[in-house]
């Protein structure tokens, strides 16, 4: 059996996005995220700056709250980069790595988060626009993550873009994708599923040269994750099945 | 607005300022410090085709969709937030026709009221190249005129009726005071037409002189203030109270009578059952 649950493949294979020396965003609505930034904290061994949502700059709250912008993610920060902040940041190209939510992603790693259906005429009006439309192609790389793997979620055709640009990473309870030239490709699948499974569940057309089994989660972070979430109350909540 | 006068009025009469068809900058994010005691008040008093305007709203403007208060919308990103997913009343009304959307990038919804802050008619915003946004919304680009070759998105200024935020602190006579972020409270003071504020509680004008850097937006700019304490709730407030979670589950009941006990129970309808 594999190592992984649905919900530890998602948190972990985000947090592996983050690198060394870098500045890293996690925003609203992004619970995993959150735990990916505060995991890559614990877990890694290099020093990065994290801001969030909140305003916090490598804060230490004193718990981890079920809103992502839940003012404790500013305790013990030693500023606060409010909104204006952060965008302005990343307009100007020095936010190295942005974590933004998606409904939709296409195979270009372009995203809808506004509606299904025409947007005139919603079947679901979804939340909107938020951060993508200007961070996802002013960011310096920009990741995203389904907790859904399915042909609805990843997608030939976006019922909308509400921002392009790329994604530079895509993470799911089954698949992690990367951009090589312009377009998502395999970079790796849940060993408890199959490249067959991926391809069976995936809306889009993807490259997976040179993809493999994601590497199971190190000592380090399965205890990371293990401190943040010790009653899997997070776990529970965000309810991610392999399938 | 001279100086040194009390700006402190009860908060029905803080609600009888905005009228009908009002556009709203509504402060906080998502259940953070927003002026939900203000936003109740509007429905109490039975306010109609009002606006938002709000790069983050939820449980705000989810309630003035449920009460039939909305009008139209200008928004970035709408959601309850926590484990509540979307906003439901807040999706019925754009998927039935009810209010209007101009759906917004938190960045762009900035720029149009940076352009009003700053006095000139539009903004230029980064990003957005690509996105389906600005043929719905007519934005429009300009190249660079000093020859980069750049071409930028340029937004047109949002001007909001009333900049309305909830504040930890403020003064007898309108100095507003917010710890922890400001989330987009101080851009909106400085677009919107009349700025009106709800706080926790009054600090002493000694208090503002002693720290003015703490000071977000300044009495001169404030026309009138309310004091209600726990007055973001069911949101927080940091860092006096965090989310009544329990709260925010019961009001999402679509159930008859859920949203007249929500507003009965808030805590400004059981402070004016004591009056």
């Amino acid at each position: 059996m594999s190592e992984w649950s649905a919900f530890s493949y998602v948190v972990t294979n985000l947090a592996r996005f983050v690198r060394p020396n870098e500045i890293t965003f996690s925003g609203v609505n992004s619970a995993l995220p959150m735990l990916a930034c505060l995991l890559a904290k614990r877990a890694y061994p290099f020093a990065f700056t994290y801001i969030n949502v909140a305003g916090g700059v490598d804060p230490s709250p004193s718990q981890v709250p079920i809103s992502s912008s839940d003012p404790v993610l500013a305790e013990g920060s030693r500023s606060i980069f409010a909104n204006e902040d952060f965008y302005d940041l990343c307009t100007r190209g020095q936010m190295d790595l942005c974590f933004l939510g998606a409904a939709q992603v296409d195979g270009l790693g372009r995203t809808n988060v506004s509606c299904i259906g025409d947007w005139h005429a919603p079947k679901v009006r979804l939340p909107g626009g938020g951060g993508g439309a200007v961070m996802l192609p002013t960011a310096r790389r920009a990741v995203t993550w389904r907790t859904e793997h399915s042909r609805r979620t990843l997608v030939e055709t976006l019922d909308f873009i509400t921002a392009s640009g790329g994604m530079h990473g895509v993470v799911t309870p089954i698949a992690v994708f990367t951009k090589r030239d312009g377009r998502l490709v395999l970079a790796s699948w849940h060993p408890g599923a199959s490249l067959d499974e991926v391809r069976d569940r995936t809306g889009f057309r993807f490259e997976a040269d040179g993809a493999e089994p994601t590497p199971p989660p190190t000592p380090a972070e399965a205890e990371a994750l293990t401190a943040l979430d010790p009653d899997a109350g997070f776990e529970r909540d965000a309810a991610i099945r392999l399938r | 607005m001279s100086l040194g006068t009390p700006k402190i009025v009860p908060l029905r009469d803080l609600a009888a300022r905005v009228t009908d068809g009002s556009s709203l900058a509504l402060g906080g994010s998502f259940l953070h410090r927003g002026p939900f005691a203000l936003v109740r008040e509007l429905i109490r008093q039975g306010r109609r085709d009002l606006e938002v305007i709000k790069q983050s709203p939820g449980y705000d403007i989810d309630i003035l969709c449920r009460a039939g208060a909305l009008g139209r919308a200008r928004a970035g990103i709408v959601a309850m937030e926590g484990n509540f997913g979307l906003a439901p009343w807040y999706r019925r009304a754009v998927e039935t026709g009810q209010i209007r959307l101009e759906e917004h990038a938190c960045a762009s919804l900035t720029a149009g009221l940076r352009a009003s802050a700053f006095g000139v008619p539009f903004m230029p915003c980064g990003g957005i190249h690509g996105s389906d946004l600005p043929a719905l919304n007519g934005w429009k680009t300009v190249e660079d005129p000093y020859g980069s070759g750049e071409t930028v998105y340029v937004i047109p200024r949002i001007t909001p009726d009333f900049a309305i935020i909830h504040a930890n602190e403020v003064s007898e006579e309108g100095d507003v005071r917010v710890y922890g972020t400001s989330h987009w409270d101080r851009i909106m003071s400085r677009s919107a037409k009349r700025v009106l504020v709800v706080a926790e509680r009054v600090a002493s004008g000694a208090s503002f002189r002693d720290q003015p850097e703490l000071t977000l937006v300044p009495h001169f700019l404030v026309e009138a203030v309310s004091i209600v304490p726990a007055g973001a709730w069911p949101g927080s407030c940091w860092p006096h109270y965090a989310v009544d979670y329990p709260a925010v589950g019961a009001y999402m009941d679509d159930a008859p009578g859920v949203l007249q006990a929500h507003l009965d129970t808030a805590p400004e309808a059981r402070e004016a059952a004591h009056v």
